[in-house]
C-alpha cells in the first residue's frame, strides 16, 4: 500500500505538479531546461550502476551516449524510423557494444578500469569524428525529425518534456529494481571485494559485465532522446568532458545512491541556468558549490546507506528486513 | 468602497501606461550567445567587444529616435547543451528580435533548430557548416563559406604555377568542406593533388603529418586551420627544412600567428575579408574605436561580429524600430544588399541567405601582412 502510494506520489509529481510550475513560470525555456536535465539524469543514474555500485569507475561513458544518439539518429534519417522504435534500438545497439568492449577490460579494477574506459570513450569519440563515410564526421547529423506521432501529437517542447520524463520514470523504476535487491547486493558484495565475492560463488565477470550491459543500454537511450529532442548531434556533444560531468553528477549526488544521481544532475545543470544573471560569475560558484558539497558532504547530497533505508521504508524495495538477510544497518 | 479603490486602481494604472507610451522609451534587444568560458572563451570575448561596441555606437548616433537597443549576452560555453537552452531563452524573451550566435556551426546548428521552431531570425559571424543556413529561413551568416574561398585559393595557387598541391586541414566540419572544395577545384582545373591530410582538434605536432606530406613532393601546401595549431605547423615546416609554398585559410589572418610563428610565418599567402590596415575610413574608424576602448588591436572575429551586430542593427531600423517584429526583422535581413561592412561590402542573397563578399588576397612578408594586388 505505502509502495503504491509513493510510486504514485512521484508520477503525480514528474508528470502534473512539475510541468504546472514550469507552465507557471515561463514554459518553453524552464521546459528545455528540464530536457536536458531529464537526459543527464537518464545517464548519470545508468553510469551509477556502472561505478557507484559496482565499484567500476568509468570515465568513458558519453562515448555510450553517442553510440546510443547516433544509431537513433542514423535510424531516423536514414531509415525514416519513428522515436518508438529508434528508442529501444539504440539501447540494444549501445549494450552490445557495451558488452563488447567491456570483455577485455573486465579483468581490471580500481584506476586501471578507469583508464580503460577513459580509452574507450576516446575511441568512440574518434570513431564518430573520423569515419565521415557513415556518420557524416564532424558536420554532425542535422534534420533528425523529432518526437511526434502522425495525428496524435507533434514535436515541441512539452511533448519532449514528456518523452525525456517518462523515460525517467521507466529507467529509475529498472534501476531501482536493479540495484535495490539482492542482484543489487551481489553488485555491492564485488564493489567492495571482488575476490571475497567470487569466493562466496558469485560469478564477478558476469555480474560487472551484465551491470555494463544494462547501464549502457540506458545511456543509448538517453542518447537517442538527446538526439530527438535536440534536432542535431555532433561529435563534440560526446566529448570526454561529458563523461567528467556525469561522473560528478553521480559524486555530488552521492555515488551508489540513485536518488543522489537524480540531484546531481538536476545541481549541475540547473544551478548554471538559474546562474545565468551573475555572467561570467556563475562557472566559478558552480565550481565552489562542488567543491564545498564534497567537502561537507563526501558520501553525496542522498548518501548510499540512507537512501537504502528510505527505499525499503516506503517502496519494500531493497531485501526482506524482517528475515534479517543481506545488509543490516 | 471595494470598488471604488478597484477603479481608481484601474485608472492609476492605465494613467502609468499611457504615460509609459507617451515617453516613446521603447527597448528592443539583441540577443547574443558565443562561448564566454570553455576552450573557444577568447573569440566569446571579442564577440562581446565587437558587439558592445556597435550597439553603443548605434544607440549614441540616435538613428532610431526613442528605442533603446540591448545587448543580451549569454555563455554558451561552446556546448549544444547550452546552446539550445539559451536559444529556448532567448525566443521567450518577447524584447529579443533577433539572435546572434554561435561562434562553432556545432552549437549554431543545435539552437538553430529551436530558431527555426520558435521563428527567431539567427544570425552567426562565424558558422560555416554548408548545411547551417538550410535549416530554415531563420538563419543567415555573414561569413563567407569555403565553397567560396577555397576555388579562389586554388586558382590563385594554379596560377602561380602550383601543380602539385597538398592539403593539411584540421579535423571537424568546417575543415572538411575547406578540403573538398580546394580539391574539387584544382581536380577540375588540371591541377594534381598529392596528399590530403586531416589532423584532429588540439594537435600540437605535425612533424608524422609534415614527413607524409613531403614525401608526394608537392608544390605547394594548403592548410586549413586556426592561428594556433597554423604558427605550430608553420614552425615545424621550417624546423623539417621543407621549401613548399604555403596556401592558406583566412581563418590564419591574426596577429597572433604572426607572434607565435615569428619568421616562419613569412611567404604564407592568404586570404581574408578583414585588413587591419585598410585605408577605408569605415575601416579605420572601427580599427581606432576598438584598440581605445579595449586596448588591442581586432581580428577578423572581432571584425565579423562587428558586421553581424550591424547587420542586424540596420535591419531593426529598416524593420519600422519601434513597430519591428521578428518576421520583419527577419525580411529586413534578408534584403541586405551592399552593406558597407568592416569585413567587406556584404550582400545576402533573398532565397539561400548565403553572403556574398569580396576578399582580399595577402602574404606574409618580413612579419607583416601585405596586400597582393
Amino acid at each position: 500500500m505505502r509502495r503504491k502510494l509513493s510510486i504514485l506520489v512521484i508520477l503525480i509529481a514528474v508528470l502534473v505538479v512539475l510541468p504546472g510550475i514550469l507552465v507557471a513560470v515561463g514554459g518553453g525555456y524552464w521546459f528545455r531546461v528540464a530536457t536536458t536535465i531529464g537526459v543527464f539524469i537518464i545517464l548519470t543514474m545508468s553510469a551509477n550502476l556502472i561505478t557507484g555500485t559496482t565499484g567500476l569507475m568509468s570515465i568513458g561513458h558519453a562515448g555510450f551516449y553517442g553510440i546510443g544518439a547516433y544509431t537513433a539518429a542514423l535510424l531516423a534519417t536514414n531509415l525514416h524510423w519513428p522515436f518508438y522504435l529508434t528508442l529501444p534500438a539504440a539501447g540494444v545497439v549501445t549494450a552490445f557494444f557495451g558488452i563488447l568492449l567491456a570483455l577485455p577490460t573486465m579483468r581490471l579494477i580500481g584506476i586501471y578500469f578507469a583508464v580503460a574506459t577513459l580509452g574507450l570513450g576516446e575511441i568512440i569519440h574518434l570513431t564518430l569524428l573520423n569515419w565521415v563515410g557513415f556518420t557524416r564526421g564532424p558536420m554532425g547529423i542535422s534534420a533528425i525529425p523529432g518526437i511526434a506521432l502522425d495525428g496524435l501529437f507533434s514535436a515541441s517542447d512539452i511533448v519532449n518534456y514528456y518523452a525525456v520524463a517518462l523515460a525517467v520514470v521507466v529507467a529509475a523504476f529498472a534501476l531501482g529494481r536493479l540495484t535495490h535487491s539482492y542482484y543489487g547486493n551481489a553488485l555491492r558484495a564485488v564493489r567492495e571485494d571482488d575476490q571475497c565475492a567470487a569466493s562466496m560463488g558469485l560469478n564477478v565477470v558476469r555480474l560487472k559485465i551484465q551491470s555494463f550491459a544494462f547501464a549502457c543500454f540506458f545511456a543509448g537511450v538517453a542518447g537517442a532522446l538527446w538526439a530527438h529532442t535536440t534536432g542535431y548531434i555532433s561529435p563534440a556533444d560526446f566529448r570526454f568532458s561529458e563523461s567528467i560531468l556525469i561522473l560528478a553528477m553521480m559524486v555530488v549526488g552521492g555515488l551508489g545512491s540513485l536518488p543522489g544521481a537524480i540531484v546531481g544532475a538536476v545541481i549541475l545543470l540547473g544551478l548554471p541556468e538559474v546562474l545565468r544573471p551573475i555572467g561570467d560569475y556563475r562557472m566559478i560558484v558552480v565550481g565552489a558549490v562542488m567543491f564545498l558539497s564534497i567537502l561537507f558532504l563526501p558520501r553525496g547530497v542522498l548518501g548510499e546507506t540512507s537512501v537504502l533505508a528510505v527505499m525499503r521504508r516506503q517502496f519494500g524495495l531493497a531485501w526482506d528486513n524482517v528475515k534479517h538477510l543481506g545488509w543490516r544497518q | 468602497m471595494t470598488k471604488y479603490y478597484r477603479t481608481l486602481f484601474a485608472t492609476i494604472c492605465l494613467a502609468a501606461f499611457s504615460c509609459g507610451a507617451s515617453a516613446q522609451n521603447k527597448t528592443i534587444a539583441i540577443g547574443y550567445h558565443a562561448p564566454l568560458s570553455g576552450e573557444n572563451a577568447q573569440y566569446g570575448a571579442l564577440f562581446r567587444n565587437s558587439a558592445t561596441l556597435a550597439v553603443d555606437e548605434f544607440n549614441k548616433s540616435g538613428r532610431l529616435p526613442g528605442v533603446t537597443v540591448q545587448l543580451k549576452f549569454e555563455d554558451s560555453k561552446g556546448e549544444s547543451k547550452e546552446g539550445v537552452n539559451i536559444a529556448r531563452k532567448f525566443s521567450d524573451d518577447p524584447s529579443i528580435l533577433a539572435a546572434i550566435g554561435d561562434f562553432s556551426s556545432g552549437v549554431s546548428m543545435a539552437a538553430g533548430q529551436v530558431y527555426a521552431q520558435t521563428k527567431l531570425p539567427q544570425l552567426s559571424q562565424t558558422a560555416s557548416h554548408p548545411d547551417f543556413v538550410k535549416i530554415s529561413e531563420y538563419q543567415f551568416r555573414n561569413i563567407t563559406t569555403m565553397s567560396y574561398e577555397s576555388p579562389l585559393i586554388a586558382k590563385w595557387a594554379l596560377a602561380n604555377g602550383a601543380k602539385k598541391i597538398a592539403v593539411v586541414a584540421i579535423q571537424n566540419d568546417w575543415g572538411q568542406s575547406v578540403v573538398s572544395n580546394f580539391v574539387d577545384y584544382v581536380k577540375a582545373n588540371g591541377g594534381e593533388i598529392t596528399d590530403v591530410e586531416m589532423f584532429n582538434p588540439g594537435t600540437r605536432d605535425f612533424r608524422s603529418i609534415l614527413t607524409k606530406v613531403a614525401r608526394g613532393k608537392p608544390d605547394a601546401i594548403y592548410l586549413g586551420s586556426f592561428y594556433e595549431d597554423g604558427s605550430a605547423f608553420l614552425q615545424q615546416k621550417v624546423q623539417l627544412g621543407l621549401k613548399q609554398q604555403m596556401y592558406g585559410t583566412s581563418s590564419l589572418y591574426s596577429q597572433k600567428l604572426l607572434e607565435l610563428a615569428g619568421p616562419a610565418a613569412n611567404n604564407l599567402n592568404l586570404s581574408t575579408t578583414f585588413m587591419l590596415d585598410s585605408p577605408e575610413p569605415h575601416v579605420k574608424a572601427f580599427v581606432k574605436d576598438y584598440e581605445a576602448r579595449y586596448g588591442s588591436k581586432p581580428d577578423m572575429f572581432a571584425a565579423q561580429a562587428y558586421d553581424a551586430t550591424n547587420i542586424v542593427l540596420k535591419a531593426f531600423v529598416a524593420a519600422g524600430g519601434a513597430n519591428a517584429t521578428r518576421a520583419k526583422v527577419r525580411d529586413a535581413m534578408a534584403a541586405t544588399k551592399d552593406f558597407p561592412g568592416v569585413t567587406g561590402v556584404t550582400s545576402f542573397d533573398p532565397k539561400t541567405r548565403e553572403p556574398a563578399k569580396l576578399l582580399t588576397k595577402l602574404e606574409i612578408q618580413n612579419g607583416k601582412f601585405v596586400l597582393v594586388k
